[in-house]
């Protein structure tokens, strides 16, 4: 009798475990294209991207981008929008077992210098040249990883200031409209404060807003573009004196900072309400701001420090990977995803910026020629201490988080900034060594 | 087929047994082993981790304030709410269950009914912008206007799970049997010590049992503080949450855990101890 109610209990446990496993393993299986002859066009190209993900975005893509590249080659496309971790799973599984299914990977900069070194990516350089268009060298340079092409470059983003024309009318003394349009000697993070508390007083609130808000990308302020300028560096000087300094220059901006920037996730709104006239944001997040207004408003270079004019360039490329199943055909959606028509319709869509230079001049006069003139203005200035997110993987969100809680307890919370970064920089440095990579 | 009786008991409970061995014995085992060891050996490595970090403690003292705060003012509430109800007037069915309407909503929904209504362009600023009292919104989202987020989860709180107070006293209310009330009058009782003396001992039971559902939902507090605060005011739930989810430490969100069931328990042992039901049969 026993043994029955084990067994009926068995089966029971059995059962379940074969329906929560169905549940679980429910990757997508894609049929396999590798049996089929390399030179014919394959059934359908695997293109997996970390970028363009949102569903507005993904829609483009499939409806604009692949339907276009379908007409003129011919291949279909799947488009997978992934995860970075999902991703980077994903693909070292499919090159250690050798079924690599995957054609085309679009990723940042810092995710395809992680596969590369992992030696899951083709060498490009042996393939055919692509025509009508010149790359930009910065980013044909972080392209090129040890002498090996390792991934074509292929939209680029960066965070920008943008101004409200009305703002001029309250510049401080020894500034220029010309020295902030064209980021010269005297556009500095001081000068930046004399002219925020000076539209403060004139008109009675503060008018300088940040994206401080739980999405918002005010960490990438910190740790791209004032901690570089204060001390030269991302993370390294993280707990220096010179960071110090600019903890104390960051408290005393705040006051003259919109109280509402710890709630705003992008500043497109505050900027068309007119609730500031000063903002910083990542130029996605802008865009809708000029273009609906495109008179009222300038996009300009950052101030810079003692050290630079620190900024964030945000780089995504197009790699194939190793032992893809057809490169030829993976070779056609980069060709056609880099060409200068193609890369103008995704900044005018999706707001992110071209790495060929055919196509910044292919722009019409008009709001997206703002953005883009001051985003030039910015990548061409002299003393320009560029940053790259670093690849921290899993790791990314400790590493935000640890920049926000110092923001949160020093300059919101009034806390001393020199035992904050102390007691925090350890934290930082030990992410990258965890990870293994050099702190930026 | 004839089942020997000594052991049908334990047949009989074996499917609760199981399920409660299956959903909440092996993850309490694993929650512990993610919490308390590293590479395989005993360790407080984890443990030491949790406690340095700034939000640990700014979570923990978040948790106990606002349930210091809702607890108390929902059973207060839901108690004068269920001694209005339990008259009889015209509507009286309606109003309960309007009453007892935002019991059906999810917290996560009732956050996001309560950010839209809150928010500095949402519908009480835009009323009292047009109105023409305010020039500008007033902002109850933001770290720097944390006291106003603590003002808005609190109401969205109270509004939410007061209902669930309410009915639970109600139905106390409802058992009290009319026999005691009639007596108390006949000895000359005024109304208020009619409610000191026999409708609030009566009502113990249930307020018990109200203030420990209250009390354990109050520990595990997230969907609302999650969309109406975020990180700003620090939860256990949240933390928990936001060490699994974007900093992957397994550990220190166990720990997490750990901490709200550790809390729940106590508080849930000290009710039990400190208000023991009083039932006017064996009082001396």
């Amino acid at each position: 009798m026993k043994k029955a109610v084990l067994s009926l209990f068995l089966i029971g446990v059995l059962a379940f475990a074969v329906v929560a496993s169905g549940c679980v393993s429910k990757e997508e299986t894609t049929p396999t294209t590798s049996e089929q002859p390399k030179e014919t066009t394959p059934a359908k190209l695997i293109w997996v991207s970390t970028q363009l993900n949102p569903p507005e975005e993904r829609a483009f893509v499939q409806e604009v981008l692949l339907s276009e590249f379908k007409k003129e080659t011919g291949i279909d496309v799947e488009f997978i929008a992934i995860s970075y971790t999902d991703l980077a799973t994903r693909l070292e599984a499919e090159e250690t077992t050798g079924k690599v299914t995957i054609d085309v990977i679009g990723e940042l900069h810092g995710g395809l210098d992680y596969f590369n070194s992992k030696g899951w990516l083709m060498d490009l350089s042996n393939m055919p040249a692509l025509s009508g268009r010149t790359f930009i060298s910065t980013f044909e340079k972080y392209a090129t990883i040890g002498g090996k092409k390792v991934y074509v470059p292929w939209m680029s983003a960066t965070y920008v200031m943008v101004i409200n024309k009305k703002a001029f009318d309250y510049l401080p003394d020894g500034l220029t409209k010309d020295d902030v349009m064209k980021g010269t000697e005297k556009w500095t993070y001081d000068a930046f404060l004399a002219w925020a508390k000076k539209l403060k007083e004139a008109t009675g609130s503060p008018q300088v807003g940040f994206p401080a808000g739980p999405k918002g990308l005010f960490v990438r302020f910190l740790h791209g573009y004032i901690y570089p300028a204060y001390t030269g560096y991302q993370a390294k000087a993280f707990d220096s004196p010179e960071a110090v300094t600019m903890w104390n220059y960051l408290k005393s901006l705040w006051p003259y900072v919109h109280p509402a920037s710890t709630t705003w996730d992008a500043m497109s709104d505050p900027l068309l309400k007119g609730e500031v006239l000063i903002a910083w944001d990542h130029t996605a997040r802008i865009k809708n701001a000029i273009e609906t207004r495109p008179d009222d408003f300038v996009v300009v270079p950052v101030p810079r420090g003692p050290k630079g004019r620190g900024f964030i360039l945000v780089v995504a490329g197009l790699a194939i990977p190793q032992n893809a199943p057809n490169p030829d055909a993976a070779w056609k959606l980069i060709d056609y995803l880099t060409k200068p028509e193609t890369q103008v319709k995704v900044l005018e869509k999706v707001g992110f910026f071209p790495t060929v230079k055919e196509a910044s001049g292919a722009l019409p006069a008009g709001p997206l020629k703002i953005l883009a003139e001051g985003v030039a203005a910015q990548s061409s200035t002299p003393d320009a201490v560029v940053a790259m997110i670093p690849n921290l993987g899993a790791k990314g969100g400790e590493f935000k988080a640890i920049y926000k809680e110092a923001f949160t307890r020093i300059v919101l919370n009034n806390e001393d900034p020199a035992t904050v970064t102390k007691e925090l920089g350890p934290k930082l440095k030990g992410l990258f060594e965890e990870v293994g990579i050099e702190v930026p | 087929m004839k089942i020997k009786s000594e052991f049908l008991p334990y047949l009989l409970i074996l499917p609760a047994f199981a399920y409660l061995m299956f959903f909440v014995g092996y993850p309490l085992a694993q929650a512990l082993y993610l919490a308390f060891t590293q590479n395989g050996a005993f360790s407080l490595a984890t443990v030491r981790r949790a406690i340095s970090d700034y939000y640990f403690w700014t979570a923990l003292k978040y948790t106990l304030g606002l349930a210091a705060i809702i607890v108390p003012t929902q059973v207060i509430l839901a108690l004068v709410l269920a001694l209005v109800m339990n008259k009889s007037f015209k509507g009286r069915d309606l109003s309960i269950y309007a009453l007892v309407i935002p019991l059906t909503i999810s917290d996560v929904a009732a956050g996001l009914i309560w950010y839209s209504m809150l928010s500095p362009y949402g519908f009480l600023n835009k009323l009292l912008m047009n109105i023409g009292i305010l020039d500008n919104p007033i902002y109850f989202f933001g770290y720097q206007f944390r006291h106003m987020e603590f003002l808005a989860i609190v109401l969205a709180e109270l509004w939410r799970a007061t209902a669930i107070v309410f009915v639970i006293i109600l139905a106390g209310l409802q058992m009290i049997s009319n026999e005691y009330l009639e007596a108390a009058e006949v000895f000359g009782a005024t109304y208020w010590i009619k409610l000191r003396r026999i409708v609030i001992p009566l009502l113990k039971p249930s307020i018990q049992s109200a203030l420990i559902i209250r009390t354990l939902f109050a520990m595990q507090v997230f969907g609302i503080v999650w969309i109406l605060a975020g990180r700003d005011i620090p939860i256990l739930a949240g933390e928990g949450f936001y060490q699994l989810t974007e900093i992957k430490d397994y550990g220190v969100a166990s720990i997490y855990a750990l901490v709200i069931a550790g809390l729940s328990i106590l508080l849930g042992a000290l009710y039990i101890k400190f208000m023991k039901a009083e039932y006017l049969e064996v009082k001396r």
